[in-house]
């Protein structure tokens, strides 16, 4: 009953490109364990049947990814990138844009969605009520933006980094699990979005957060990736990435800026960047 | 401070908040959690509170430590299976700071933590 | 009135399970058709209120072995009676709490009881004996006993 190691070999390249999680060899009966209530589910007899399965029908294979990655993300568990959102960043935009402009903020890999609800509670807290806002939240995985859009979660869900007063005001009981309110759904909009290829034409952004992506590609397509947000972000906007990250080093066009306790990035003012190359040329 | 009538709960949870450093007094209901902060040289800085205990349940912990001027640094946390949104906004409304519902996995007790500032944002377990 | 579904309750199980059985999620609770031999351990809580009911978990002896030693980080060998009371009032009372948060409001939650079947006699090590009335019926051994809960503090 044991997978052979082609199976697992499948079942370890699907993860690693979907969902960017290595599986090492010796983790076999992990993935056993964990497909074993799948395999029955279907009908199956065994997990390497249904791992068969999946390497010709994508929504198993889907099943596959969602079971292996299970692992509950925080909320705002990491603090210093949203205080310096809610105490550096969001000041600084309400200075500089008239009082009638939407803000736009992007979260490029939202994943089952506790970015962008966890961004549209801060916003909600700390935006006048006239000053209007959207969110556009965008993810490789459709598997991940169908749970996102429904923004359905587990107890186990809320309970990680959701500081309790969120949780009653913006969600509602739903059976087992937590809906999130209309409040923070309607300044959401969800779309696929595959970051290293050509973007969807878009509004330029006045905040973009980017966390824990970029350590998964290459640095070429790190550049290319880092290259094509730039050009969708206004010149005065702001660009976060995860803590084991930055763009120093990759691209050039941003630079790195104290944000509260936090590191953000800037695009480089158009009018300083060019200097060194002018003097050159 | 660990409150629970639940040998079991208070084991689990000393397990975690040990591991983040801190020192553990446990108390199996209200009642014992007062008298032990009566003998404390020191207030602890956060209490983890069930809701259901004999004696003195933990929301009657929560409105007798906030009644008391001396004990307001104590961070108030509460960790029950009682989910109901109601139930929440009581415990809140008595003057608890957070909420944990179980069963809740030791990540979620770190952050908890995390984000009342009593342990690092970066900590993971 | 809805009540609470299979459903509900696996998606409680999972839960409980991957918090304080099964942090990995190799060794998930899997839902089968038999119905399985008699228990050894029995460990309830009592719904009252707007809602009456019980809700009952029932373990094998070595079951509730494996759940005081992964709830409670000992070893199996070490498991002692009073640990396996423990943890499997303790996992009822969870489950029982998650279960009453889908009930109507004002629906209360007993302490956890559990009881082992020993050879015949039971024993609910959280709870003292009160009084007890053995005797049989048509050849058939029936006991009838009256306990009290204690805090399983």
């Amino acid at each position: 009953m044991a997978l052979t190691q082609q199976e697992f070999a499948f079942v370890s390249g699907l993860v690693r490109r979907e969902a960017a999680i290595v599986l090492e060899t010796g983790k076999e009966y992990l993935v056993e364990a964990r497909l074993l209530p799948l395999a029955r589910r279907t009908g199956t007899v065994s997990v390497s049947e249904f791992v068969a399965r999946a390497q010709r029908e994508r929504a198993l294979a889907d099943q596959i990814v969602d079971a292996l990655t299970t692992n509950e993300t925080s909320w705002l568990r990491d603090r210093e990138p949203f205080t310096a959102f809610t105490d550096t960043v969001l000041p600084d935009l309400m200075e500089r844009r008239p009082a009638t402009q939407r803000l736009r903020i992007w979260s490029a890999a939202c994943s089952s969605g506790q970015e962008p609800y966890g961004l549209a509670m801060l916003l909600e807290e700390s935006l006048t009520s006239s000053r209007q806002y959207e969110i556009f939240a965008t993810d490789i995985s459709n598997e991940m933006l169908d749970r996102a859009k429904a923004g359905r979660y587990s107890q186990l869900e809320v309970n990680r980094g959701l500081p309790v007063p969120m949780l009653v005001k913006y969600f509602q009981r739903a059976g087992t699990e937590w809906q999130v309110g209309d409040a923070l759904r309607r300044n959401i909009s969800f779309q696929k979005v595959n970051l290293a290829a050509p973007l969807p034409p878009a509004q330029p952004f006045d905040v973009v957060f980017l966390r824990n992506v970029l350590i998964y590609f290459d640095l070429e397509t790190k550049r290319s990736v880092l290259r094509r947000i730039r050009s969708l972000m206004r010149p005065d906007g702001w660009l976060f990435l995860g803590a084991a990250e930055t763009t120093i080093g990759i691209d050039d066009g941003f630079e790195r800026v104290v944000a509260g306790r936090a590191s953000a990035y800037r695009p480089r003012a158009a009018t300083t960047a060019p200097v060194g190359a002018m003097r050159k040329g | 401070m660990v409150i629970d009538d639940s040998r079991a709960m208070r084991l689990i949870l000393r397990r975690i908040v040990t591991q983040l450093g801190f020192e553990v007094h446990e108390a199996g209901n209200g009642r014992e959690a007062l008298e032990l902060l009566e003998k404390m040289d020191e207030p602890p800085t956060v209490a983890l509170i069930d809701w259901n205990m004999p004696e003195m349940n933990g929301l009657e912990f929560v409105t007798a430590v906030r009644s008391q001027e001396r004990y307001r640094q104590i961070t108030l946390m509460m960790v029950t299976t009682e989910s109901e949104h109601g139930q929440i906004v009581r415990a809140l409304a008595a003057g608890a700071h957070e909420y944990v519902i179980k069963p809740f996995t030791p990540e979620a007790i770190t952050e908890k933590l995390a984000l009342l500032g009593l342990v690092p944002s970066g900590t993971m377990s | 009135m809805t009540s609470p579904t299979t459903e509900d309750l696996q998606a409680i199980t999972e839960q409980v399970w991957l918090s304080y059985l099964d942090p990995e999620g190799v060794a998930p609770f899997l839902p089968s058709e038999e119905t399985p031999a008699l228990p050894h351990v029995i460990a309830a809580v009592s719904v009252t209120g707007a809602w009456e009911g019980h809700v009952v978990m029932a373990f094998s002896a070595s079951a509730s072995q494996m759940a005081a030693s992964a709830l409670l980080g000992i070893e199996e060998e070490e498991v002692s009676r009073d640990d396996i009371a423990d943890a499997v009032g303790e996992l009822v009372n969870v489950i029982g709490g998650n279960v009453k948060s889908l009930l109507p409001d004002g629906s209360l939650l007993s302490l956890p009881h559990v009881a082992t079947i020993d050879e015949g006699v039971n024993k609910w090590p959280a709870a003292v004996e009160v009084c007890r009335l053995q005797g049989s019926w048509q050849n058939e051994p029936i006991a009838i006993s009256v306990w009290t809960s204690k805090s399983t503090g």
